[in-house]
């Protein structure tokens, strides 16, 4: 709150643009099976700019590696060891896997 | 109060061979009168191609999440003793157990029932995924996609 507030006042006042701290998000994402052979690693921590759901951030994946985009519809999410819809909102710290169909057993 | 026992099962996902006779003496207990146990082992031919081995992968933290849900409701629908959930990770050969589920109760019907959906739900829901490879070449196996919620009215914070 203090910082924006802060920062508006930079901003208004001298012209200074001040990145809002409170807004990066950083989160861990992993991908397994066929995904992980698409996207050519299983996981990364990614700064975000702003709170993204999981959908835009399967989005910034598949605008990375458009072939991604093709499993949409057979790929379930998960949040902190949860499955999770894809509106879900990510908070910093998250871990959110991009899990293909499962098949243990 | 939380149920009796829960605390003796046992999940867990392995590299190296399952040692079943432990698992079974691990759920037997003079209370029970029965154990029903669930062997799953590579099968040498996927859809009439002869299998070479295959290789097991897991989200680790968690499938194990998942296995110990699945012992849960193990305990409050079916009224069991006990249970072991292992799942074997890496490379397996033919013949090898790939999974083995033990469930003990007072009598064989609960044990029946319970091994059942534990293998069932295992199948469905646990993130481990199996890459099966041929003479020519090896793919990700066909899998089930696990039921998720479709929409969140409003998410919380990790805690």
């Amino acid at each position: 709150m203090f910082r924006g507030a802060l920062a508006g006042f930079l901003r208004s006042r001298y012209n200074l643009a001040v990145a809002p701290v409170s807004q990066t998000v950083r989160v861990k994402v992993l991908f397994f099976g066929r995904l992980k052979d698409v996207v050519g690693h299983s996981q990364e921590s990614l700064n975000l700019a702003d709170a993204v759901t999981i959908e835009q951030l399967f989005a910034v994946y598949a605008a990375r590696t458009p072939e991604l985009a093709q499993y949409r519809s057979s790929v379930v999410a998960s949040r902190n060891q949860e499955f999770a819809a894809w509106d879900t909102v990510l908070y910093p710290g998250d871990e959110v896997a991009f899990l293909p169909p499962v098949s243990g057993g | 109060m939380a149920p009796p026992f829960h605390h003796e099962d046992i999940f867990q996902l392995v590299r190296e061979p399952i040692d079943l006779r432990a698992l079974i003496e691990h759920v037997r207990a003079p209370g029970d009168g029965a154990i029903v146990t669930f062997d799953g082992f590579v099968r040498n031919q996927s859809h009439n191609r002869a299998t070479l081995y295959l290789d097991y992968e897991a989200y680790e933290s968690m499938a194990l999440v998942k296995m110990r849900e699945i012992a849960a409701q193990l305990h409050e629908k079916y009224g069991i003793h006990r249970v072991a959930i292992v799942h074997r990770l890496g490379h397996l050969e033919i013949g090898e157990t790939s999974v083995f589920i033990a469930v003990s109760a007072p009598h064989r019907a609960a044990a029946f029932d319970a091994c059942r959906f534990a293998i069932d739900t295992l199948k469905r829901t646990v993130p481990i995924w199996k890459k099966e490879y041929f003479e020519d070449g090896a793919v990700w196996a066909d899998g089930e996609l696990p039921p998720a919620p479709l929409a969140t009215p409003r998410a919380k914070p990790a805690s």
